[in-house]
């Protein structure tokens, strides 16, 4: 009797910490999954997420936006109607309490995206990694999908174009907008230029990781605040939450 | 009705030729307007980032609806059975083709990329309503070409009712899309009601009778005819029924929007302090478009009312695209919008540039291009002078 | 039945000069680092013919799925076929007297892929480019590159 359970006890103990190397030990750990290999497809496995502490966002402060444009290539003309922001900031005040908050705002890459929704050739597409983009190849520029965001989260390239990124192809006629910087992404570099910017800054008002990764910066944010989705009426489901408003 | 009972356009040569050379010109500067728009980009119109869809959307839309709604006349005679509008059916289905084609291209050439058509009619997601609407557009001009051909040819012409009622339902649908377009939008106030459809429905069917009653007001002026009383009388009661149901449905509309107490602002907004959209609202699209052309109609004149009508509906079609387009997004409920680079907070303007205006002339007179052309070479006006 | 004999005729000649418009000479200016190899990433004739499906077929992989393959990327035909002037500074690949444009006109076939891409390479830093003077030396510019660990990171992003 004495034995069998013993043997029950050790095989109970053995199956747990195999479990425990297996599963926990690399989930805890953030270098572990190593990056996709650049032949492999992504997968849901990945779910790609950003978390922003507007109580840490400083008033004046535009280093996040100044990364965006360098890092896309993005430029204006001079014609702030029409030049594109794929980031931008924000300040806004509470109608009750008066308080004043500055965020950046950007495309909140919904697990439910209306643009999506609306286009007509799936060029608006949400990637299986979470990421809400738009497939520029098969884009006509009809701008459904910018009549459909609740956020205004795209632009719509109004000119011609030159001197265009490798990194970030762009260009007249086609919608446009946060692509969670894909390139880096899809190159092993879990961060965006912008959540970089912020944290050279020193504010860490931004940050973004895979939800999937328990020790991911998003994850470590988000448990320390509790966040709340833009019009979370909507039910749209976004994987970019606020905090500090 | 036999074939031999309609007649073409008797129309002098040099004042047809005359009549073609202008529209053809209006034609080709809304061309040359829209490779302009596409070699240099939108950022000559008086769209951008905030007005997303301007001036040729209103123009694309109004003639797409009035296309549906034009085919009236052949709906009351192949659907509904009454024979006196026989004879007129042909000519309806001809101007739902000519709308239909206009409305279409104007909306192709706004594209950012009009080259990629082709990408629009072979990749679709079918979970967007416009993919549907390319299939609804495309599908009713097939079926419009069809039944025109089921009407003026005498060997098939025992199929003409089936194919008239089947374009009834099909344009119904399309007219659904059509607002649903607009209705399914569910990040802007203006629009995310279900209502649209029906009301973009009897918007149709209003516009449609006017344009009709005007279009064959002007065939009988060029052929030297006086349109029958009786058919005028019969068209008055119809667009007066019209004016009453698209009424009801636009009081119908603002009110749900007053009952979703998160619309309220943008209701507020447009009946009573959105400066150059309230004034729209009222006078135009209400008083102009709706009550004075009411008011009209008991004095039993068709053809100022019809004119009020259209011009009422234009500017209806513009105070729910762009006035829509024109209110802030309420993207943090419960907070003013302080600052920001990209036009968050408060109305926009818009002014549409010339290119866009020459874009939306141009679609007319190829609408007007395409009915002149058809109604000189082929027979479709009713020949008999007492009746039509 | 003239007109027939005619127009196979007038075919006849045509055909030939679309199809074989390639010959094995050189048709751009400047140097790029292709001049120095024997083959692309595919042997030349399938190249010749089917360039545009393989790019096709890569577009949708890399935008959709995120597979970032070297071989048929546009990026990396940019990288070597792009051609360096006298002072080693990239030329527009799609410019006049250029690979892709030189072709491209004979065989009048647009291509519009520029109109969003980057038509020199990607890490073109003009700075490194000046650096060198004489266009014979193109495989210099690629191993000066590769020192930069600017390059690195792209240089892992398309591996």
């Amino acid at each position: 009797m004495n034995s069998i359970s013993n043997s029950r006890r050790q095989f109970l103990i053995k199956s747990i910490s195999a479990a425990a190397v297996i599963y926990i030990i690399p989930a805890l750990s953030n270098k572990t999954l190593a990056a996709k290999p650049p032949s492999q497809k992504v997968s849901n496995k990945t779910r790609w997420a950003m978390h922003i502490d507007a109580a840490k966002c400083a008033d004046g402060c535009t280093a996040c936006v100044d990364a965006c444009n360098e890092e896309n290539g993005l430029y204006g003309f001079n014609r702030p109607k029409t030049d594109p922001q794929w980031i931008r900031k924000i300040k806004i005040k509470d109608i009750n309490t008066d308080k004043v908050t500055t965020l950046p705002m950007l495309c909140q890459h919904c697990e439910n995206p209306p643009c999506c929704d609306v286009c007509p050739t799936g060029a608006s597409f949400r990637r299986i990694d979470g990421i809400v983009m738009v497939n520029q190849h098969t884009c006509i520029g009809c701008r459904y999908c910018m009549m459909a965001c609740p956020f205004k989260a795209r632009s719509f390239v109004h000119e011609n174009l030159t001197q265009q990124l490798t990194t970030a192809p762009r260009g007249k006629g086609c919608v446009e907008s946060c692509n969670f910087c894909v390139g880096r992404l899809d190159s092993g570099k879990e961060m965006t230029a912008c959540e970089e910017a912020c944290i050279k800054e020193g504010h860490h008002a931004i940050s973004f990781g895979d939800l999937a990764k328990p020790l991911s910066r998003v994850n470590t944010s988000l448990k320390q605040s509790p966040s709340i989705k833009l019009r979370a009426d909507l039910k749209l489901n976004q994987r970019v939450t606020y905090t500090g408003f | 009705m036999r074939s031999s009972l309609m007649s073409k356009l008797e129309i002098n040569q040099k004042l047809f030729w005359f009549l073609l050379s202008i529209l053809g010109l209006f034609i080709l500067v809304g061309f040359f307007s829209a490779h302009i728009m596409e070699e240099e980009g939108h950022h000559i119109t008086g769209m951008n980032n905030q007005i997303i869809w301007g001036l040729p959307h209103v123009f694309a839309v109004m003639l797409i609806i009035i296309s549906s709604g034009v085919l009236n006349t052949a709906t009351l005679s192949s659907v509904f059975d009454k024979t006196l509008f026989k004879p007129l059916a042909p000519l309806s289905a001809l101007f739902a083709v000519a709308f239909l084609i206009s409305g279409l291209l104007i909306l192709v050439l706004d594209l950012g990329r009009p080259d990629r058509l082709v990408v629009a009619m072979t990749v679709y997601n079918f979970k967007s309503i416009f993919a549907w609407n390319i299939f609804l557009y495309s599908g009713f001009f097939a079926i419009l070409v069809i039944y025109i051909w089921s009407m003026l040819d005498f060997t098939v012409k025992k199929h003409s009712k089936a194919v008239g009622t089947f374009a009834f339902i099909w344009r119904i649908v399309l007219t659904t899309g059509t607002g649903s377009i607009f209705g399914f939008l569910i990040a802007r106030e203006a629009y995310a009601t279900a209502i649209l459809a029906p009301l973009f429905i009897v918007m149709s069917l209003l516009y449609g009778t006017a344009i009709y009653y005007l279009l064959y007001n002007l065939i009988c002026k060029l052929n030297k005819k006086i349109i029958s009383l009786e058919i005028t009388q019969n068209f008055i009661k119809l667009l007066r029924i019209f004016l009453y149901i698209n009424l009801y449905f636009l009081i119908l509309y603002h009110l749900t929007n007053i009952y979703i107490s998160k619309h309220i602002d943008y209701e507020l907004f447009i009946l009573f302090n959105g400066g150059i959209y309230t004034f729209l609202f009222w006078l135009g699209q209400i008083l102009l478009g709706i009550i004075i052309p009411i008011l009209v109609l008991s004095n039993k004149n068709m053809s100022i009312s019809s004119l009020l009508v259209i011009v009422g509906g234009f500017i209806g079609i513009w105070v729910i695209i762009i006035g829509g387009q024109a209110y802030p997004l309420n993207m943090f409920p419960n907070h003013e919008i302080v600052e920001s680079s990209f036009y968050d907070s408060g109305v926009y303007p818009y002014t549409p540039s010339l290119y866009e205006i020459a874009l939306g002339l141009g679609s007319i007179a190829l609408t007007l291009f395409i009915i002149l052309a058809a109604i000189a070479n082929l027979k479709f006006i009713p020949i008999d002078e007492n009746k039509y | 039945m003239i007109s027939v004999v005619r127009t196979i005729l007038i075919l006849a000649m045509i055909v030939p000069s679309i199809s074989f418009s390639h010959d094995n000479q050189k048709h751009h200016e400047g140097k790029s680092k292709a001049d120095d190899l024997n083959q692309c990433v595919e042997p030349t004739d399938v190249m010749r013919k089917k360039h545009f499906e393989f790019l096709y077929h890569q577009r949708d992989l890399t935008v959709i799925d995120g597979i970032r393959t070297k071989q048929h990327s546009l990026a990396n035909c940019i990288d070597c076929h792009v051609s360096y002037d006298s002072n080693g500074i990239a030329i527009p690949i799609n410019s006049e007297g250029q690979f892709c444009y030189t072709c491209h006109i004979e065989t009048a076939t647009k291509i519009d892929c520029f109109t969003c891409h980057a038509t020199i390479p990607r890490y073109s830093k003009k700075s490194i480019y000046n650096k060198i003077n004489k266009i014979s030396m193109v495989s210099q510019i690629h191993s000066e590159l590769n020192k930069d660990s600017h390059i690195k990171y792209h240089e892992q992003y398309i591996e």
